[in-house]
């Protein structure tokens, strides 16, 4: 990943031009709602929304693929364990008696002979994953349509004291400088002979684990460099500060919270009412 | 500029009393007892070697030292009448303004006019005057029009010039800059240096800056102090301070080299009296020195063989100096047989797009000097990078002996080639010296026995047995940079590339560390160089690849490279000095094009300019080459 690529520029686009309230707001409310559903078609269609909104706000696909990917073996892994052990919980929320198998483990085998994946267990899997994925793409979604400056201003607008606002900002800054220095210090390993792409997983995680040496010292020396540096330009961490940016709410902001705000409202009421979100329920 | 300099020197901006400063957890002061007065529109130049107290002098202008650090401090320090102890350092923030070495850190912002904005909010300065500073500011630094890009998005020296306009909009009476060169190429460099004299001239800015850039700051400093050990070792005009080169060099620091071409001339007899600092001087110099004999083979019309070179205000080349002839290098010439490594109409395009080599073709032989040099971009190391496979060519080949690198993989290169980054501790992984040596060859496969062998050798070439135990991250950073070497050595690759070896070293550092790449190659590696500082070169590279936007446009011995002034101009390259005085003085010599102050120094006198009348004279100016100074 080149350093252009680490410093992606703001897309331009109608969602990455809202304020960071709506943003966040928005952001909140659909976590909220990928939380409190546990259908894996509706959890699916969200996690499906939610990549199209990405793309739609003009996100790069390559930025999505690497939460995808990162998720997969985590998900193959809670498919599997789900569908195999979930039953418990499965039979507390649908009050099913006996869930539907899919495959047996013959008896014979140590341990977990006669274990069965299930249809409902998979599909619980499956709803697990899809609020992962959810929650895994609204980050990119808030984080790489708003430039920092913009929710340092957000974040102060809805009382998140100055100085919290301000460290939560450099830490989204600080990644970029520390992919890359991590870039740097694989390279560096690889140039010393170190064959990674030949290694197995665990030989894999030792090297990475002798990152940590070089990569600390890096982060400890950047982060007394730019205290000295934040000192120098009469950094105090006050709130009584001024801003060259107004934050203001247009119509589309107001339009978006409102749209957030019944949405939440919508989901809740439907999912309490009706059950519709619930596991085993209607949708 | 001495009416300037006197005019201004009445009133003082700062003034340092007695001055000592001792870090918390350090046992040796990191300024010792420092008195001066810094007058307002000064230019002064902070020098000295790694460690003499430079940094630690810039952050006390601004109460960081040591309100921030904390430590032992004596004596008092007044900004603009304000004590640093007594006053906060966001108060101190309005009348001193702070500009670091590293580009990178000390962006916060996400676009160019937040990054400005940023100590104005701080500063409660209201929103309506802000846009007017940001404005006023950016103008100054020639970043207008680039208030909405992402700092990011700017070359090393824009982004520089974007802490200085940060910098800047605070108004401040003193302008404070540590290093902020260093990591820069020449072109950035050159934009840094002219815009801060633009400010010092026409606002009256008071600039204090810290520097390794002798050749710059002898042209623009108005004073120079000479810090070692965090003492102030001495103070005066450039003409003394720098004219004073065996100073320097026992104080570890580098003279113009003009000033070490006069010193020497004048230690052979040549009759200087004051040495010249700058280039403009030592041309002048040249042509008013007495006629000399012609050279052997030279025309009687060259008597006395001076040039017309014309230099801009700036210092720069106006050209019409490069020598008839180019003299590229003939590939295939240094050596017989396979190259060592072989480009063959290598193209690259990156991910966004960027075309950034052009069709390159040329071979490094066994046992080459080879330095590659160009501009930030112009793709010197996305071609290191092939060498190494870490990039794939999209277009031609690269082969490493009779192996293409599109079959291997990095690591399979390892033994073959060494690469040195610029960052030494991006390449230390280990906790101890010993063991951090040893690693690669560990990956390699290679047997204990084999590895403490490789080992014991590798730190005995590298001085470092004594630190073997040590952990490689608790050393200076030179003998960290010496730790890496070894490591590579201990692999016995056959090439060693060194990427931009001496940025963040002082003189000597930089020294030292040539010096290794200079017995590598009497060993018989071939060294490959990456470097802007041309300066430091002859005398170790034997063969200079100049690029530019992609393509290999020289490729030369380096005495023929060095003087292709034209050529070297159209990248933004300075020649150094050494080789400005050797084309003025210009005659068909046999040696030449000359290329060391060495040699300059012999041609000088050789040209028999009146040698000093006693053998007393001559002793004492070979023993001695001083304009005069005020000592402490």
């Amino acid at each position: 990943m080149s350093d252009a690529q680490l410093y992606a520029p703001i897309p331009d686009s109608c969602f990455a031009r809202l304020d960071f309230r709506p943003k966040l707001a928005l952001v909140t409310t659909l976590t909220i709602v990928a939380f409190i559903w546990e259908s894996p078609l509706l959890g699916g269609l969200l996690a499906l929304v939610v990549a199209l909104a990405c793309l739609g706000a003009g996100i790069n696909f390559r930025y999505l693929r690497a939460p995808i990917l990162l998720l997969l073996p985590f998900g193959l892994l809670i498919l599997v364990t789900q569908g195999f052990f979930a039953d418990a919980v499965i039979r507390l929320r649908t009050g099913q008696a006996a869930l539907t198998p899919v495959f047996v483990i013959p008896e014979s085998v140590w341990l977990v002979g006669g274990a069965a994946m299930s249809v409902e267990g998979i599909a619980y899997g499956l709803n697990i994953l899809a609020k992962m994925l959810t929650m895994a793409l609204l980050v990119p979604l808030l984080v790489l349509t708003t430039d920092l400056d913009a929710m340092v201003l957000g974040m102060v607008k809805i009382r998140i004291p100055y100085k919290i606002a301000f460290v939560l900002a450099s830490t989204l800054r600080f990644f970029p400088l520390l992919l890359s220095d991590i870039r740097a210090i694989t390279e560096a390993q690889r140039l010393r002979g170190l064959a990674l792409e030949r290694m197995g997983p665990i030989r894999r995680a030792r090297i990475y684990a002798q990152l940590a040496v070089p990569l600390i010292l890096g982060v400890i020396v950047k982060s007394q460099m730019l205290e000295v540096m934040l000192q120098s330009k009469a950094f105090t961490g006050d709130p009584a500060r001024t801003y060259l940016h107004e934050a203001r709410l247009g119509p589309g902001d107001w339009a978006v919270l409102m749209l957030s705000a019944l949405l939440l409202v919508t989901a809740v009421a439907l999912y309490l009412a009706f059950g519709i979100g619930r596991f085993g329920g209607p949708l | 500029m001495s009416s300037r300099r006197t005019q201004r020197s009445l009133e003082a901006i700062a003034v340092l009393d007695r001055v000592s400063y001792v870090y918390p957890r350090s046992r040796e002061p990191a300024l010792s007892n420092i008195s001066l007065q810094i007058g307002k529109g000064e230019f002064l130049g902070l020098i000295g070697p790694t460690g003499a107290g430079k940094t630690t002098f810039c952050l006390l202008l601004n109460g960081i030292v040591p309100q921030f650090y904390g430590g032992r401090f004596f004596g008092r320090v007044t900004v603009a009448g304000l004590d640093t102890l007594e006053h906060p350092i966001s108060r101190l923030a309005h009348h001193v303004g702070l500009v670091f070495e590293d580009p990178e850190t000390q962006i916060t912002a996400v676009s160019v006019e937040n990054e400005v904005a940023f100590a104005l909010e701080n500063l409660r300065v209201p929103r309506e005057e802000m846009v007017v500073r940001i404005s006023w500011a950016l103008e100054a630094v020639g970043l207008r029009g680039t208030e909405k890009r992402h700092p990011h998005t700017l070359s090393g020296g824009q982004k520089q010039r974007l802490a200085i306009a940060a910098a800047l909009a605070l108004q401040p009476e003193l302008l404070v800059l540590d290093e902020p060169t260093a990591q820069l190429d020449p072109e950035g460099s050159q934009a840094i240096f002219a815009i801060v004299r633009e400010l010092n001239h026409a606002l009256g800015l008071t600039v204090v800056m810290a520097s390794h850039a002798a050749e710059e700051l002898a042209e623009y400093a108005d004073r120079l102090a000479l810090l070692r050990g965090g003492e102030l070792v001495q103070i005066g005009v450039p003409d003394e301070v720098y004219g004073d080169v065996e100073r320097l060099r026992q104080n570890g620091v580098r003279a113009p080299q003009v000033a070490e071409t006069f010193c020497l001339a004048r230690s052979k007899g040549v009759p200087v009296l004051r040495i010249p600092v700058r280039i403009e001087d030592g041309l002048a110099l040249l042509r008013n020195l007495p006629p000399r004999r012609p050279p052997a083979g030279g025309r009687a019309g060259e008597a006395h063989g001076v040039r017309e070179i014309r230099l801009s205000e700036g210092g720069q080349l106006e050209g019409g100096t490069s020598p008839a002839v180019r003299i590229s290098h003939a590939p295939g010439s240094a050596a017989e047989g396979v190259p060592a490594i072989s480009v063959r109409d290598l193209h690259h395009v990156y991910p966004d797009g960027t075309h950034a080599l052009k069709g390159i073709s040329l071979d490094i032989h066994g046992g080459e000097y080879v330095l590659v040099v160009g501009q930030n971009g112009a793709g010197k190391s996305t071609l290191v990078k092939h060498f190494l496979a870490l990039l794939r060519p999209s277009q031609g080949q690269v082969l490493v002996g009779d192996t293409d690198t599109r079959e291997l993989v990095v690591s399979d290169l390892a033994h073959r080639i060494g690469y040195v980054a610029q960052n030494p501790d991006h390449q230390i992984f280990s906790a101890t010296v010993e063991q951090e040596v040893g690693f690669a060859l560990r990956n390699l496969g290679a047997g204990e026995g084999t590895v403490r062998a490789a080992v014991d050798e590798s730190l005995a070439a590298m001085g470092l047995t004594s630190v073997r135990g040590q952990h490689p991250l608790a050393l200076p950073r030179g003998d960290r940079a010496r730790v890496v070497i070894a490591a590579i050595l201990a692999m016995g690759p056959e090439t060693i590339i060194f990427d931009e070896p001496t940025t963040g070293q002082d003189y000597l550092g930089a020294r030292a560390i040539l010096g290794i790449s200079r017995t590598l190659h009497q060993q018989g590696k071939t060294i490959v160089v990456i470097t802007h500082a041309l300066h430091l070169m002859p005398g170790y590279a034997e063969r200079v690849i100049v690029m530019r936007e992609g393509a290999v446009i020289l490729d030369a011995p380096i005495r023929q490279a060095y003087n292709d002034l034209d050529l070297l101009a159209s990248t933004h390259l300075l020649p150094p000095q050494v080789v400005l005085l050797a084309q003025a003085l210009g005659g068909k010599h046999p040696e030449w094009p000359l290329l060391t102050p060495e040699e300059v120094a012999a041609r000088i006198a050789e040209g028999g300019g009146r040698r000093c009348g006693s053998e007393s004279n001559a002793r004492r100016s070979a023993g001695r080459c001083r304009n005069g100074s005020a000592e402490r």
